[in-house]
């Protein structure tokens, strides 16, 4: 029994990521027949997609801020989500004058948005419209950062700015920036002091698992509706064995 | 080749993502293949950085040479990027010139940044209420007054015991119990993100 208890506690890291990939590849076969998944309405989403037909529209430019995370650790996370939207709205803004641009912090993110660019309009035909320099790197410290991708949301015509990815409270400083241009910001972030800045200086805040769910919601595909249904079962699980561990400490069992 | 190159792609990263994890997990039998692909990663993200700087200097060459507004802005950046690698490149990275640079203009520089961004939180936390005016908006606001007023000595009053009582029960108790909850949400996310990348449902790599 201690040995099974020893494998289990060495494995529960394998065991934990086993038990998600099996419930996203559940969740990818058992919705292919499915017509629609209803999600709950987060308002920062259903804005950001008006805002973005408005800009097609009116001929304004999308500004999707990555943070400045790199993704050699944990906040390559929130980038990668960062670059799923700039996929959804490079495809969104297709037909618009103004392509996209996006602002990062990171070398290694900076590529990957100017891959992302170049693949999406590949997907579409119309790689002429490729331009390296609308996927940026604008500083590597957190203000030189802020500071660098300021002027692309004063100065280039945006109407709307998306930022998901890692940032720090120097995310006020773009949100504000967002603010006096009149411009729409959709913000979100995994570090919880920039999550609280947000709050306090956007409209439209994701907090939390919100930003993750950004793909589900900009209809990125079966895999990020799975991947949101899994993340809902697991945090019940999750739920439920801090309750019962909460119990079991309460009553002494547990030491 | 358009689509053997994207294919190709994405078995090489699924198949580096897979080895990279199991070496967590086994690392007497995936350790050492583990260390030799993070250490690639770890230089090629060296030349994304400095492909990352080329392109900052290509956006603001684009600025000076189409005559945008701005430009002279895009002119100091170049200068002063020109100047800094000549300077560090002759000094090193830990040479006094290199420390010069860093302590007269980008020190000073981020300070200000700071002291603006102050204002700026400032500002924001005052414009909340008229934007939101709803209860939430008001517990918010009050309880950073509480936490603001708790955590320093007051003008003529000195520290209030019962003030710093409260900001601590706040900070530990229903502060720290909302941030689990966000990492919670957050850390479910960041698996579902990197899962989907493993077994090659998302491609930020042009796969």
């Amino acid at each position: 029994m201690e040995q099974v208890l020893n494998f289990i506690n060495s494995y529960l890291g394998l065991l934990f990521i086993l038990l998600c990939l099996g419930l996203i590849l559940f969740f990818i076969f058992s919705d292919r027949t499915r017509e629609k998944l209803n999600l709950r309405n987060i308002k920062a989403f259903s804005h950001f997609s008006r805002e973005v037909d408005l800009a097609v529209e009116a001929g304004k430019r999308l500004h999707i801020s990555l943070g400045r995370g790199t993704i050699n650790d944990l906040q390559g996370g929130a980038a990668f989500i960062g670059l799923t939207i700039l996929d959804r709205c490079a495809r969104a803004a297709s037909n618009s004058d103004r392509p996209p641009v996006t602002t990062s912090g990171d070398g290694v993110v900076t590529i990957l948005s100017q891959d992302t660019l170049q693949s999406t309009y590949r997907d579409l035909a119309t790689e002429q419209r490729y331009d390296p320099t609308n996927a940026r790197l604008t500083g590597l410290t957190p203000l030189a950062y802020a500071a660098g991708a300021m002027p692309t949301i004063h100065d280039e015509h945006v109407s709307a700015n998306i930022l998901a990815g890692h940032f720090g409270t120097e995310v006020a400083l773009l949100t504000e920036a967002g603010e006096r241009s009149r411009s729409l910001t959709v913000a979100g972030s995994d570090s919880i002091p920039a999550q609280a800045v947000i709050y306090a200086t956007t409209d439209e805040s994701l907090l939390g698992e919100e930003l993750y769910a950004a793909g589900a919601y900009l209809e990125g595909g079966t895999a990020h509706t799975a991947s949101l249904r899994m993340q809902d079962v697991i945090r019940w699980v999750l739920v439920v064995a801090i309750v019962i561990g909460a119990i079991l400490k309460l009553l002494g069992i547990l030491s | 080749m358009k689509k053997i190159l994207p294919i190709t792609n994405a078995i090489i990263a699924i198949a580096s993502g897979i080895l990279v994890i199991l070496g967590y997990f086994f690392p007497g039998m995936f350790g050492g293949i583990q260390s030799v692909l993070i250490g690639w990663a770890i230089i090629l993200a060296a030349f994304a950085l400095l492909l990352g700087i080329f392109n900052l200097a290509m956006v603001h060459w684009k600025k000076v040479g189409n005559k945008e507004p701005g430009r002279v802005y895009s002119i100091v950046l170049l200068v002063s990027l020109f100047l800094t690698i000549i300077i560090v490149t002759s000094s090193g990275p830990a040479g006094s010139w290199s420390l010069w640079v860093f302590n007269t203009f980008q020190v000073p520089v981020e300070v200000s940044l700071l002291a603006v961004l102050a204002v700026v939180l400032v500002f924001a936390g005052a414009r909340l209420l008229s934007r939101r005016p709803k209860w939430n908006t008001i517990l918010f606001l009050a309880t950073v007054l509480l936490v603001l007023l708790g955590s320093v000595p007051l003008f003529f009053f000195g520290e209030i015991t019962p003030l710093i009582a409260v900001r601590n029960w706040l900070a530990q108790v229903p502060a720290v119990a909302g941030a689990r909850g966000l990492l919670l949400g957050v850390a479910l996310g960041t698996v579902a993100t990197g899962l989907r990348i493993l077994i090659g449902v998302d491609r930020p790599y042009g796969g």
